[in-house]
């Protein structure tokens, strides 16, 4: 592991010595005349696939922005398939009861690095990471600390009760909330449009996401959602939408962001017949030092391939299986101090 | 990101975690024991195809000859249909191989990790279906 | 003299076949109707591909999610609690005929249901579905209950070969596949549609539906042989006409059917909002699995 890792950052320190940088594929970069809607919007229409391996934020520490050879894109790939792959069973118990099922489970895309060969999703700030977090209000230390507190009894198997549990396991919210962002399986979006909407319908949990682009003003601010409120507007074949009026619980927006002060706009350009660029853009002055942007490639899915239902919640046994065996254990005289707990972060 | 020395590996996975929220949205090792593995056959009686996960029901034969029934949590069924399974792929009565770790709570449930055939094929991986996506249009 | 009686006869004539037109058995009413305000070929304004544009938010005003059947106002779950809150409004059947038309032995389950329907325990995988009305649970309510919830849904219609239907209740969504020949790789709560038109008529065939559904509060139910075909057709600007024939040989002595009409949500700047249920069932559900404090 540590000679593969001495191996691919000699290949990147190589690849930022020679000044290697080239542009990311963005709005402009390409010049594709998507087609149009009857009623004249440009077309984004069908199903879309964002699975990838590259990860959001650079690995190692590097500050330039790159992307790679081609040789250097597939030993990235490789590198990175590897880690991900869930057919292998080495480093211990532990790490294998998280890969949880064989690899037939998940979405093989997802073992894909994107076709740009860009080293990380995140194209703002240069360095592809997440800007510094900003130090929060004594308010929200005490929320961050007792979901800190939920997410220790919940790693340990002991959540007190549902409430112990995050939005994504409680199936109240999954990968619909945006920004959207690829994971292991079901990374598949169905755009639909009309005339003066365009709808985003995303896997997972069901729900559409019905923007109109007539350019009618958003909810008023006491009208808060999960999803928030979007609106959208064309810039040219760039479909930019806006999202507010998110709802104050704490724990759903990435990275814990502060719904108070969350904003983030979305971008769809079609740039090829099988290929939408998702860019995204999010900001929040009291999570982080800065505005940083992703760009997400999603693949057309073969016309055979489809959305199918995810209903999460009328079958969610999980909830009960935690709760219960929780009681039964703490019965038995475990407590949480018993196990270590992971310090992984929920969501 | 802490800029300790550590492998591609982990620094590719953690920031994985955080680009992938489903994967930390159920920490498996919560709920299952790592020091409980398990190994056993089994004889298929029903598989739920649900979501957000499919589960497996088995009856397990214990070497003193009694059965009993253990339920194993699988991944999305949607992944399934995507390769051309049904429900009609795992028949009742198929007898599989189930290497996973017990529920932490000792209840006769288990995580899937790797479920195979006797025969040793992986399960739902070429053994019914095509593999092809569902192309019937 | 003649022509007067003539002009009288054509005039009463004249009448006539507008009476007749109006009082045209459109929907397999059983006592002729009133004369209908709809002209009788209503023509929808058309999409690009000549099919008419049923984009809009729609929204069922009848009380058939309470019972589809001949219903009485009903006092609401823990009145001695809520009062006139939650109570329900009285209603006519639905239903063609009135009545549905059950086996004597699904009869009983249908009692059972009703008696149970404010009653959950999710303790056993096994028995998780056994007991309660999933609406109350939240869960998605499948085809033809998600069109007469008293919550508005969406038609998104456009040049993609799927109609997309959104419904507030839980953010449920459906997808029409036009012309799809596939049938349903699996069961689902809001079940596979595929369809096509017929003239003016979008006409939806559904099977592939979870069995645990019901078709409202009073424990109206299927099985998983459940196949739905449903046809809607617009009548005016501001009305679709909703029909379904509901088929499950397990249940029902015959096929039987259901209609009324769907309006048009006018307000200025309508649109869905959210109904994301789940917060609201989980003391419900999962409270009695908490910790208990120490002693």
């Amino acid at each position: 592991m540590r000679y593969r890792y001495i191996a691919f950052a000699a290949v990147f320190a190589l690849v930022v010595a020679t000044g290697l940088v080239v542009p990311v594929a963005g709005q402009g970069a390409k010049k594709y005349n998507a087609p149009k809607t009857p009623w004249g919007d440009p077309d984004l229409q069908g199903v879309w696939n964002d699975a990838t391996s590259t990860p959001l934020q650079r690995p190692g520490n590097v500050a330039e922005k790159g992307t790679l050879s081609d040789e250097e894109a597939e030993e990235f790939q490789k590198s990175l398939a590897f880690d991900l792959s869930r057919d292998r069973r080495d480093g211990g118990s532990a790490a294998d009861v998280n890969r949880a099922y064989n690899e037939h489970w998940m979405d093989a895309r997802r073992l894909k690095i994107t076709a740009d060969r860009r080293t990380s999703l995140i194209v703002d700030p240069v360095d592809g990471r997440i800007p510094p977090l900003v130090t929060p209000s004594p308010e929200r230390q005490r929320m961050r600390a007792a979901r800190a507190d939920a997410a220790a009894r919940f790693a340990a198997g002991l959540p007190a009760d549902f409430t112990d549990m995050s939005w994504p396991v409680r199936c109240v919210v999954r990968t619909d909330v945006p920004p959207y962002l690829p994971t292991i399986y079901n990374n598949n979006f169905q755009i639909f449009q009309s005339p003066g909407y365009v709808t985003i319908a995303p896997e997972m949990i069901h729900s559409a996401r019905i923007i109109p682009v007539d350019g009618r003003p958003h909810l008023n601010k006491g009208l808060r959602q999960w999803l928030g409120d979007t609106r959208g507007h064309w810039e040219g074949s760039t479909l930019v939408i806006e999202t507010t009026n998110f709802r104050a619980d704490d724990g759903v927006l990435f990275q814990n962001a502060n719904p108070a002060t969350f904003t983030i706009t979305e971008r769809f350009t079609r740039v090829a017949p099988d290929a939408i660029n998702y860019e995204f853009t999010v900001a929040d002055p009291t999570t982080w030092a800065k505005p940083w942007t992703a760009l997400i490639p999603w693949n057309k899915v073969d016309p055979a391939e489809q959305m199918f239902e995810y209903a999460c919640h009328e079958d969610n046994f999980d909830i009960v299986h935690f709760l219960t065996g929780a009681r039964l254990r703490e019965k038995n005289g475990e407590t949480v101090g018993q196990r270590p707990a992971r310090a992984a972060e929920e969501r | 990101m802490p800029t300790r020395r550590s492998s591609v590996a982990v620094a590719g996975l953690l920031a994985l975690m955080v680009a992938a929220p489903a994967l930390s949205h159920h920490a498996f090792n919560a709920e299952f024991d790592a020091n409980k593995p398990i190994k056993f056959k089994g004889t298929v009686t029903k598989m739920l195809w649900v979501n957000p996960h499919a589960w497996i029901y088995l009856d397990v034969k214990n070497p003193d000859g009694t059965v009993e029934e253990w339920m194993i949590e699988t991944g999305t069924p949607n992944t399934l249909i995507r390769r051309g399974l049904t429900k009609e792929s795992l028949p009742k009565g198929t007898e599989i191989i189930v290497d996973g770790y017990q529920s932490k709570d000792g209840s006769h449930r288990a995580n899937g990790r790797d479920l195979t055939l006797p025969n040793g094929q992986t399960l739902f991986l070429g053994s019914s279906g095509t593999g092809a996506p569902y192309d019937k249009k | 003299m003649q022509l007067r009686r003539m002009m009288a006869f054509l005039g009463v004539a004249g009448v006539s076949s507008l009476l007749a037109v109006g009082v045209l058995p459109l929907f397999g009413q059983q006592r002729p109707a009133a004369a209908s305000p709809f002209p009788a070929q209503y023509r929808a304004p058309r999409l690009a591909d000549g099919h008419p544009d049923l984009n809009g938010i729609w929204q069922a005003l009848v009380t058939a999610n309470w019972d589809l059947q001949d219903h009485e106002a009903q006092a609401g779950p823990h009145s001695e609690l809520t009062g006139a809150y939650g109570a329900g409004p009285a209603g006519q059947s639905i239903v063609d005929g009135g009545e549905i038309p059950y086996k004597p032995e699904a009869l009983a389950r249908k009692k059972a249901n009703f008696e149970n329907r404010l009653r959950v325990d999710v303790s056993s995988d096994k028995t998780w579905h056994a007991l309660g009305d999933p609406e109350m649970k939240c869960y998605m309510p499948g085809v033809p209950r998600a069109n007469y919830m008293p919550f508005p849904f969406q038609i998104v219609q456009g040049t993609s070969a799927s109609i997309l239907m959104a419904y507030e209740f839980s953010s449920a969504t459906r997808i029409i596949r036009m012309n799809w020949e596939q049938a349903a790789p699996t069961d689902s709560w809001m079940g596979w549609s595929r369809g096509r038109w017929e003239g003016d008529t979008l006409v939806v065939d559904v099977t592939g539906q979870r069995e645990e559904t019901w078709f409202d509060r009073a424990g109206d139910f299927h099985s998983d042989a459940l196949h739905v075909v449903e046809r809607y057709t617009p009548i005016s600007p501001y009305h679709m006409m909703y029909e379904a024939t509901i088929e499950d040989a397990n249940v029902f002595t015959r096929p039987w059917k259901i209609s009324f009409p769907l309006y048009r949500r006018m307000e200025k700047n309508i649109q869905l909002l959210e109904f994301k249920c789940v917060p609201f069932t989980e003391e419900l559900l999962f409270g009695k699995f908490r910790k208990q404090a120490a002693r």
